[in-house]
């Protein structure tokens, strides 16, 4: 394959994905960005633009993250993690 | 405690940060092209301003990883450090005015869509000193704004913050493929300065060195047996200033190690460094009115428990500390979030450090 025919394939990809995610941003900052996160429900229309290039970028996560209805993950880091572990061998 | 997300958390300190961002930029394009018109009178406005604004993106980067570890090594910088998110959509905005008019000026013309012809005008995919440059920007431009677009505090809660500080340590990818990008092109362009090719060493090395220095300042000292059940000596006392902490790396994230005013005298008490809100950093907070306070949206957590005061439910996982002989002792194994650890009373010969 010729590097202009790869890279055409590449950037066909690119643009399919991007204009899926372009059709899907709107939906989503209007309507599910406050099912998935509560603290955006009632966010201004400022919030919602400002998110959007995001969600046309990762719209997948943000996609099965809607259809699933599930609220923002819970905090995890380093430390929680360890206490938690530690707890976990204290009980056992 | 809970916060609306609102588009731009602005104050008047912020204010005054992005206008003077804004300003930065416009002064250093207007004397980049200025100089450039100046001196070299064969390359045309267009081509200074796609200069401009890459090399104004580039500085910008340097700026943006520097203000990590320089904070670091002194709490003065940490202002620099409350905005970094701008400087970051600042950068990628200025680089793609120079992508953008690098690819209407040199690959607009032709038969090839534009963005094919970055990846393939130079196919010189085989070659080290012939690479096409441009494909690197071009990834580089793509990370940016991967970068730029998520850095709203929303996408902190929404990816988790493993998932997105995971995401946004990628900006030293895009910090590589961009020197890759300057160096290379000016490489295939000889008669551009060798000068560029100097700052960019000397760039490099600076920021490489910074944060070296940062993270062993910040290397965890090897637990001293000594001390008793694995305490690591962490610092002097007086190396906290009163109210305030200073952060240090134990058990793979950042605890926040505190002396504040407190009824009968000063204490000591540590936490995990991470808050609950939205991950802000906590040892950059400070004190106020007996509860450590998140500098980026306020939230409290009283020290010795590491739990929001009534009527709110928020809770860090909290560090059991001693002083001996001035030196602060911390043990590095976090106690589950809200676990009472007793504070270590200064003036008294120790504190009791066992969560209770
Ligand atoms: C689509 C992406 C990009 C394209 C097509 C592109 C294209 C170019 C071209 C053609 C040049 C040579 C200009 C000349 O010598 O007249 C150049 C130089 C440069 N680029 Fe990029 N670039 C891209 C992305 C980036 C990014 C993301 C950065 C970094 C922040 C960057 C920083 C620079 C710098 C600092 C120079 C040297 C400027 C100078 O000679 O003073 N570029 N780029
Ligand atoms: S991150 Fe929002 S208050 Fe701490």
């Amino acid at each position: 394959m010729s590097i202009v025919r790869a890279a055409e394939v590449v950037v066909l990809l690119c643009t399919v994905y991007i204009a899926l995610g372009l059709a899907f941003a709107p939906f989503f900052v209007w309507r599910g960005v406050g099912r998935i996160d509560p603290a955006a429900r009632s966010a201004g229309f400022g919030f919602r633009l400002i998110i959007l290039p995001g969600v046309a970028a990762l719209w997948p996560v943000l996609l099965r993250r809607w259809l699933a209805g599930r609220r923002p993950p819970s905090e995890r880091n380093a430390h929680r993690d360890a206490a938690a572990s530690r707890a976990g061998q204290a009980s056992a | 405690m809970s916060a609306e997300y609102q588009a731009v958390l602005w104050n008047r300190n912020k204010k005054l940060y992005d206008l003077t961002i804004a300003a930065g930029v416009v002064v250093f394009l207007g004397l980049f092209v200025g100089i450039g018109v100046a001196t070299r009178t064969q390359a045309t406005i267009e081509t200074l301003l796609i200069r401009g604004f890459g090399a104004g993106a580039l500085l910008l980067l340097h700026v943006v990883l520097a203000i990590g570890p320089l904070c670091r090594l002194d709490p003065r910088f940490l202002p620099l450090l409350y905005n970094r998110r701008h400087l970051g959509v600042c950068t990628f905005l200025l680089a793609l005015a120079h992508g953008g008019f690098s690819i209407l000026q040199f690959h607009g013309l032709g038969v090839l869509n534009p963005l094919v012809s970055v990846l393939a005008s130079n196919g010189n995919y085989d070659s080290l000193s012939q690479f096409p440059f441009q494909a690197l920007g071009l990834l580089a431009l793509v990370i940016l704004f991967l970068l730029a677009a998520t850095s709203h505090d929303f996408w902190l809660a929404n990816l988790t913050a493993p998932v997105w500080k995971s995401l946004h340590m990628v900006v030293y990818v895009a910090y590589g493929l961009i020197l890759a990008h300057v160096a290379l092109g000016s490489l295939q362009a000889p008669e551009r300065p060798t000068a560029l090719a100097v700052l960019l060493g000397i760039g490099f090395a600076g920021i490489a060195s910074l944060h070296l220095v940062a993270g062993w300042r910040e290397r965890a000292p090897a637990p001293d047996a000594a001390a008793g059940h694995s305490a690591v000596d962490v610092c002097a006392v007086s190396d906290i200033p009163l109210d305030r902490a200073r952060i240090f790396l134990l058990a793979d994230e950042r605890v926040a190690v505190f002396r504040y005013r407190a009824e009968g005298g000063e204490r000591i008490a540590a936490v995990s460094n991470v808050c609950q809100h939205q991950n802000g950093p906590l040892g950059e907070g400070r004190v106020v009115d007996g509860c450590i306070t998140c500098p980026w949206h306020g939230y409290q957590y009283r020290p010795e428990d590491g739990c929001s005061p009534p009527p709110f439910t928020e809770t860090i996982p909290t560090f059991s500390v001693r002083v001996e002989r001035d030196r602060v002792l911390v043990d590095p194994r976090p106690n589950p979030p809200g676990t009472h650890a007793e504070p270590a009373r200064l003036g008294t010969a120790s504190g009791a450090g066992e969560p209770s």
